[in-house]
């Protein structure tokens, strides 16, 4: 089950930034991006953990720049970023199973967190998506607003992990 | 490669990226990962607090005997989500059934129990602890504790019988046995004839002898059987027992040492055992079952090893055995081992070697595992090295140590029967 997700997350994270790139007329780097697909439903195979990090970095650079650059329909940069996000994960909970000593231990562990990560994703897309929607104005005033937030919620991140150390 | 600090610096990426060109949709990209970042940090596992417990089904087994294992895990924390344990076990020994990994969920105070068997070879395995990494959902905060937990499983050698081994050192103890003393007293065998002593037994009276004698009486002498001290060298030099592709004859010594310290203490000897190996091993000499024990845990303990130190024999510390005692060597023998071997019988010590042929070994492995020198080449440097290893072992019995010779094709307990059988010659003295 995991393996088919993984293997359905690069797939549908590539194609969409696929789709998105050809929708613009850049069938060079649609090439590439469907190459590094390949390139990654082939780390799956021969189970090179590392790779995922390289992929999940690959997905998000190429759906910035696609939104930055280009202005494409932010739709399928998303899809991409987030299948490319799940794959990550996936490819590190795939290595994880491994220490499941039989089916009915794997399936508790797998069915718990498939469901919690495609929630996980949902919820992402769906955010982004609203935020879209919405279509706020960003100015220099939300900038500062959102750093402020980043910054505190830092703060609230450092003394958590004081609490736990 | 911790999976949060790729996760971070990407989060903080996508959010610089998003301020600095002032672009909403980049910065909403980051909405998800920082969703997966929150969720991972709420659901953060807290320090473990586990306790392990674990049953060995049994603790002393002969080699591939089926064990079982059982461990006992309890959550005295915190709800786990996923939690991987790991049973620690020494590479050699393999499971048959069952699994010492298991991927869990558990919750607090709640207790997940599993259960597997394995098999080992010769050896003594501690089972020491259990790995324990408990995640949240994503894998990003971690927290893992090795629990400790007791039991271990000694896998002996499997002893072959011997019935008797023939010794007659120079000097026993003081307490009765089964080797012949060389000494006049209470025996089976006749030792000699002296003068009637007030006292002796009218049955012990030799009639013919004091018949010739006017006004004298001649009474039997019978020799005492005693108790003997004897070591047990067991040659565990990588130089003579290793040979190409991990091969070692040293598990067929360890077969050989242990049924001889079994038949010795049948037979009420005072047996130590020495393992010359890497470093030198002792088990003190000592009598009966408890003994046996205590060689036995040696034995499973022994490993081959090498070291400048021990590379020859002459460092064998003779100050262990007792003048004039027993020894019994288990060794391949090597060329340079003659000379000590002769220094031990010069010094008084009746010496008796077993030796495991390596040659025969040795050709056979390479007729049979295959390899690219020809069949005739490797036939002849047999040929060769065999009459090398017989001219060495001829002058060690001119020096009047007792050779048993034993090709490992053969079970120990069928060679030692007819080296040991009445044709048995004690080594005469130098």
């Amino acid at each position: 089950m995991t393996v088919i997700a993984l293997i359905l997350s690069v797939v549908v994270g590539e194609a969409s930034l696929a789709w998105g790139y050809a929708q613009v007329g850049l069938p060079h780097l649609v090439r590439w991006i469907l190459a590094f697909g390949a390139l990654w439903l082939a780390a799956i195979w021969q189970r090179w953990r590392w790779f995922a990090y390289i992929g999940l970095t690959f997905n998000f650079l190429a759906a910035a720049l696609g939104l930055w650059f280009l202005n494409f329909a932010p739709g399928w940069m998303f899809a991409g970023a987030i299948a490319g996000l799940l794959a990550w994960d996936l490819t590190d909970f795939r290595d994880r199973l491994r220490f499941s000593a039989n089916e009915m231990e794997r399936r508790a562990v797998e069915t718990r967190h498939l469901m919690r990560s495609a929630f996980l994703a949902l919820l992402g897309f769906g955010l982004a998506g609203l935020a879209m929607a919405v279509k706020l104005q960003f100015n220099f005033e939300w900038a500062v607003f959102l750093a402020l937030v980043a910054v505190l919620g830092l703060l609230q991140l450092v003394s958590w992990f004081r609490k736990r150390s | 490669m911790g999976r949060a600090f790729v996760l971070g610096p990407l989060i903080c990426i996508v959010v610089l990226a998003g301020l600095a060109t002032l672009h909403g949709a980049i910065l909403l990209l980051s909405i998800p990962l920082i969703l997966v970042w929150v969720e991972s940090l709420w659901r953060a596992p807290d320090p473990l607090n586990l306790r392990a417990q674990r049953e060995v089904s049994l603790e002393r087994v002969p080699p591939q005997t089926p064990v079982k294992v059982k461990v006992a895990i309890e959550n005295y924390g915190g709800d786990l989500e996923e939690l991987q344990l790991q049973d620690i076990l020494s590479p050699e020994l393999s499971i048959v059934e069952g699994s010492a990994r298991h991927l869990i969920s558990l919750r607090k105070g709640a207790r997940f129990e599993f259960e597997y068997t394995v098999t080992g070879p010769r050896g003594a395995f501690a089972f020491e602890r259990v790995h324990a990494e408990a995640t949240d959902h994503q894998g990003l905060g971690r927290a893992s504790a090795d629990l400790p937990t007791s039991g271990q499983l000694l896998v002996f050698p499997k002893l072959s019988r011997v019935k008797y081994v023939p010794i007659r050192p120079r000097r026993t103890r003081v307490y009765a046995g089964a080797i012949p003393a060389r000494l006049g007293g209470a025996g089976v065998e006749f030792f000699g004839v002296r003068a009637y002593q007030a006292g002796d037994a009218p049955r012990r009276i030799n009639w013919l002898i004091s018949a010739r004698h006017d006004q004298a009486l001649y009474s039997n002498e019978f020799q005492q059987e005693r108790v003997a001290d004897v070591a047990i060298v067991l040659d565990g030099r990588e130089r003579s027992n290793l040979f190409p592709g991990r091969n070692s004859l040293f598990e067929h010594s360890i077969l050989a040492a242990g049924a001889l310290a079994d038949a010795l203490l049948n037979q009420g000897n005072h047996v130590g055992l020495l393992v010359y190996s890497r470093y030198l091993q002792w088990t003190l000499p000592g009598y009966g079952r408890i003994q046996r024990e205590r060689i036995l845990h040696a034995l499973s303990r022994a490993t081959p090893g090498s070291s400048q130190v021990f590379e020859g024999l002459q460092y064998l510390p003779t100050r262990l055995f007792p003048p004039e005692s027993q020894i019994v060597i288990v060794s391949p023998l090597v060329e340079d081992d003659y000379q000590t071997l002769v220094q031990l019988r010069a010094r008084g010590y009746q010496v008796i070697a077993v030796s495991p042929d390596p040659v025969t070994f040795e050709e056979r492995l390479l007729l049979t595992r295959g390899t690219r020198i020809p069949r005739r080449e490797i036939l002849l440097a047999a040929r060769i090295l065999r009459m090398e290893r017989q001219w060495m072992l001829r002058r060690l019995r001119r020096a009047g140590i007792q050779i048993v010779e034993w090709d490992v094709a053969q079970p120990f307990d069928q060679v030692s029967r007819a080296a040991f059988g009445r044709s048995f010659r004690f080594g005469r003295p130098l």
